[in-house]
């Protein structure tokens, strides 16, 4: 049982943790412009929609046609962009509105995104690997729908981990994040996606999209384990939900990868039957004969409004909690069980939730475990801040980092934009000037 | 129960195993009972025979169902049978006629995984499309159901001192119903539920390949509660339906199917013979000749599986599918990359397996015919992509094929195929594909993939398509949701699923009563 009081007082040092928005002037921008987003749906949709087609125009010219389009779109404009619809009926202003665009949303997605490729990226990792931080890349990608697509995202990934062994092998060691208590933790991670590994993921055949994708991911764990990275595999909508554990529970049982590499996978708090999920992961990693623990990164889940729309859609019953308290709850007691369940599992808690995150910390404490027996993890350009305070306050932290170019890109960083602007996040709560005392409350 | 709003009926969540376990038991149960006996049913009688035969077309020597052929004589009977019954089941209350439909629903839903079951065996509908049918057969029945109810109530017209004005809305008489296979529960059961909410009497003719759907459908009419005198049942072919549309006693003519058969019908409707005295009335729904417009700025991620599914899933055999594809040259390139790739990926097989996109062709003549589209389009043009090798051996399957580069005359271009095979042209912009639309007789669905408002905007006000959908697949429009019809020779732009469909079904009366009497108004 993990007392209230001591969730409020890891939380309140968490918080002083925290830096101050001073020290990065141009994210005070950006905060500045999500909150004016978050405050006004019909601005949040029509800057959304502007950002996700940015990719797609082919001149200055169309962007500016573009964004004056979709302003022009809405029943009342904050003054600065009544000023951009003016500027776009004009040659002249048109090339001057499209460029500003274009470079706004290009800072933005930098926030997002750390660099094109991996070995881009090598700055970067090494930054957070000496600031106490350790990775795990994600290589972003246009959707695949054919077989070419494919493979070709599989041999990214398999060029990723020949790239970030190299560049992590240069690095000096640091043993914090390079051993828990259950042994010897990859410093090489890579987190891919089953739906980029096969065009064949259908909700109703879950079976097509495992078998089409097997071969590819099993090369994967291959290059893997020789390189002695870790591979997770990442969780995404309801509808692959089954081909995804299936195939990973799967071929991690293989003999062959009896010895490694490590991997890992995701509980989704947010869907209601994620504590039979987690029942069957932790069967399954009591019942594994695998050298290493299975990691399971524990997350709120990042597809909610696509599951309720889609579920609304087809009138059919949501698979997620439709109260935020309820996903909170859950989050919660699937961390108690994620804890009790090592050595079997490697627990990762991955929220930006101050609170999810003090309950963690309080709930492991409680165990008597290692205060580095649990991981957290937070995503490059919402979780700065925090990552920064975990470290410093001597918690073993993950920075999921996103790699790719800006077409690539734009659905994930339309998500995390969305996210960070949606009136129930955590992030823009806290943003709000919320009371710390009641952002840590029990949920 | 009529009186709670509508709602469309969920399709299964086949993402879960449990429902994917439904449909199989579905299937087990249905199984032994084939072929089944589709009888032809005329009041209370009841006639069984096999001259008429459908077969799987995943598996023609596996039979599905047997049934009489109606004759002339047959049509005549039933005919006489429906027109005697029609005053007495207009002048049945609305509510009673409406909640005769909302309990076929139920027993439609009741059965709905052996029905969906049915529509795999009998028309290869994959497993999803097969759900899908029998759903929007419910969503039908309910949908008209509370339609007719408020239709009952009348119009609101002006009234001023000492007159009284009605405007109410009375059946027409008999209906003929002539059915495809395509959606062969789901089709016969909206526009015969549409004759029967409103009062009229109803016979049925469903499509030859189709006999046991429709026969389920007639079924579930009369175990609803509508009399065995107001639905009528004959299987038969072309013949007995051209009977039935020229005969005299036929008020309306409700019939979903190919363009040159709706012409016919409405010309033949024209003509009043010796004896008719009203003017026959058609609601066709003919087919199309459907476009995509893919715009520079478009998301492929989106629009390629869009294109994809609109054009090849259940083998491009509906009349919303996607025949041909208006790219900007700017994506061109990819885009057909992305489609042939995507379109190596499709899963052919029996619609009995879970997964399948693209299952058999109805029948020999289709296969027939999409073959000779497919090799007019490899002589006139250029093929990106073909799946041959992906052909079972048994059944009507055509391997799915993209053509490029076909010249603007060309018949593939022009005619309805209604089969696997999409055509996509590289346009200088949204107006030259705008123009091409506009060359077309058919305007029954088009798609358009852009991001920019405006665009969007200019389409949607310049398309012909009775329905067009943005940033979409351009199929499976859903009851009360996306009414759904064509212009042009697409149809006679009535919208069935939608608020006014049931309109075409009836006859507006309006009684003026002067209620001044010696200079007062009482």
């Amino acid at each position: 049982m993990v007392a209230d009081s001591e969730v409020l007082d890891i939380g309140r040092r968490l918080d002083a943790a925290l830096p101050s928005a001073a020290r990065h002037p141009m994210k005070a921008i950006d905060d500045r412009a999500m909150d004016l987003a978050s405050h006004d749906a019909e601005l949040r949709a029509a800057l959304f929609r502007f950002v996700d087609v940015v990719p797609a125009c082919r001149s200055v010219d169309d962007l500016a046609d573009h964004l004056t389009g979709l302003l022009g779109e809405l029943g009342s404009r904050p003054m600065p962009l009544d000023v951009a619809l003016q500027m776009g009926r004009s040659k002249p202003g048109r090339a001057a509105l499209g460029t500003a665009a274009a470079a706004g949303v290009r800072h933005m997605a930098h926030r997002f995104i750390v660099a094109e490729t991996p070995r881009e990226a090598e700055k970067t990792l090494r930054t957070l690997w000496e600031e106490g931080v350790a990775t795990s890349v994600d290589l972003l990608g246009e959707a695949t729908v054919t077989a070419a697509e494919a493979d070709r995202y599989a041999r990214r990934c398999a060029e990723a981990l020949d790239a970030l062994g190299a560049a992590y092998a240069r690095l000096p060691a640091q043993p914090a994040l390079e051993a828990d208590s259950m042994g010897p933790i990859p410093r090489s991670n890579l987190s891919v996606k089953v739906s980029a590994l096969t065009p064949l993921l259908r909700p109703d055949a879950p079976d097509l999209g495992k078998q089409d994708a097997g071969p590819r991911l099993r090369e994967l764990l291959r290059r893997a384990r020789e390189g002695d990275a870790h591979l997770h595999i990442d969780m995404e909508s309801f509808d692959s939900r089954e081909a995804v554990i299936e195939l990973v529970l799967e071929l991690l049982s293989e003999d062959e990868f009896r010895e490694g590499p490590s991997a890992g996978l995701v509980l989704q708090a947010y869907l209601i039957d994620s504590p039979e999920l987690c029942d069957r992961i932790l069967a399954w990693a009591a019942r594994s004969q695998r050298a290493q623990p299975l990691s399971v990164r524990l997350v709120k889940g990042a597809y909610w409004d696509h599951e309720v729309v889609d579920a609304r859609q087809h009138g059919w019953q949501p698979p997620v909690f439709e109260v935020k308290a309820d996903c909170d709850r859950n989050f919660e007691a699937l961390t108690v069980r994620l804890l009790d369940a090592r050595p079997h599992v490697r627990p990762a808690i991955a929220s930006h939730n101050l609170r999810s995150v003090a309950h963690a910390i309080a709930a492991n404490r409680a165990t008597g475990a290692d205060e580095r027996d649990v991981e957290f993890q937070v995503l490059r350009g919402l979780g700065d801040d925090l990552q920064h305070a975990l470290a410093s306050e001597g918690h073993r932290v993950r920075t999921y980092c996103p790699v790719g170019d800006l077409v690539a890109g734009m659905a994930y960083l339309v998500r995390r934009l969305l996210e960070n602007t949606s009136n129930e996040s955590f992030l823009s709560e806290q943003a709000g000037g919320r009371p710390l005392e009641e952002l840590l409350a029990a949920p | 129960m009529t009186t709670q709003p509508f709602v469309n009926e969920p399709i299964l969540e086949l993402r879960r195993r449990d429902a994917r376990d439904a449909l199989l038991a579905g299937m087990a149960a249905l199984e032994p009972k084939l072929p089944i006996r589709a009888p032809m049913l005329i009041g209370s009688d009841r006639t069984e025979g096999d001259t008429l035969v459908s077969t799987d077309p995943g598996d023609p020597d596996r039979l599905v169902a047997l049934a009489p052929r109606a004759t002339a004589a047959d049509a005549s009977r039933a005919l006489a049978v429906a027109t005697e019954a029609a005053p007495r089941w207009a002048a049945t209350p609305a509510l009673e006629r409406a909640e005769a439909l909302v309990r076929a629903a139920a027993w439609l839903r009741e059965r709905r995984h052996e029905l969906a079951a049915l529509c795999v065996r009998e028309c290869a509908k994959p497993w999803g499309e097969a759900d899908a049918d029998v759903a929007e057969a419910i969503d039908f029945l309910e949908y008209y159901a509370r339609g007719a109810i408020s239709l009952d109530r009348g119009a609101t017209i002006i009234q001023v001192p000492g007159e009284r004005n009605t405007m109410r809305y009375a059946a027409r008489g008999v209906c003929v119903v002539i059915a495809p296979w395509n959606f062969p529960i789901a089709i016969p059961t909206g526009m015969a539920g549409a004759a029967l909410a409103t009062g009229n009497t109803v016979v049925l003719k469903p499509a030859e390949q189709a006999p046991a759907c429709g026969a389920m459908v007639v079924q579930a009419l009369r175990a609803g509660g509508v009399p065995s005198e107001a639905i009528g049942l004959l299987p038969g072919e072309g013949d007995v339906g051209a009977t039935l549309i020229s005969d005299p006693r036929v008020h309306t003519i409700a019939f979903t199917g190919s363009a040159p058969v709706g012409l016919e019908i409405l010309r033949i409707a024209a003509e009043v013979p010796h004896g008719q005295r009203h003017l026959k009335r058609v609601v066709a729904e003919m087919g199309g000749k459907n476009c995509v417009i893919v715009d520079s700025d478009a998301d492929l991620d989106e629009a390629v599986p869009a294109i994809v599914r609109s054009a090849f899933v259940y083998a491009g055999q509906k009349c919303s599918a996607a025949a041909r594809v208006l790219v900007h040259a700017a994506i061109s390139d990819v885009l057909v990359e992305r489609v042939a790739g995507a379109v190596a990926a499709l899963q052919i097989g029996q619609a009995d397996a879970f997964g399948i996109d693209v299952g058999p062709v109805i029948e020999r003549e289709a296969r027939e015919r999409v073959a000779r589209y497919a090799k007019l389009a490899a002589e006139e043009g250029t093929i990106a992509a073909r799946r041959d090798e992906a052909i079972p051996a048994k059944g009507w399957f055509c391997p799915p094929t993209v053509a490029t580069g076909l010249p603007a005359e060309s018949s593939v271009l022009r005619d309805e195929i209604f089969g696997p095979l999409l055509a996509i042209e590289s346009v200088s912009s949204v107006e030259d594909a705008l123009d091409r639309m506009d060359g077309m007789s058919h305007a029954l669905t088009g798609g358009l993939f852009s991001r920019n408002p405006r665009t969007i905007e200019r389409v949607a006000a310049c398309t012909p398509v009775g329905n067009l959908y943005v940033n979409r697949h351009i199929t499976g429009a859903m009851v009360g949701r996306q009414p759904f019809g064509g212009n042009r020779l697409s149809g006679t732009g009535t919208k069935a699923g939608g608020p006014d469909y049931l309109l075409a079904f009836v006859e507006p009366r309006v009684v003026t009563e002067n209620t001044v009497r010696h200079g007062l108004v009482v």
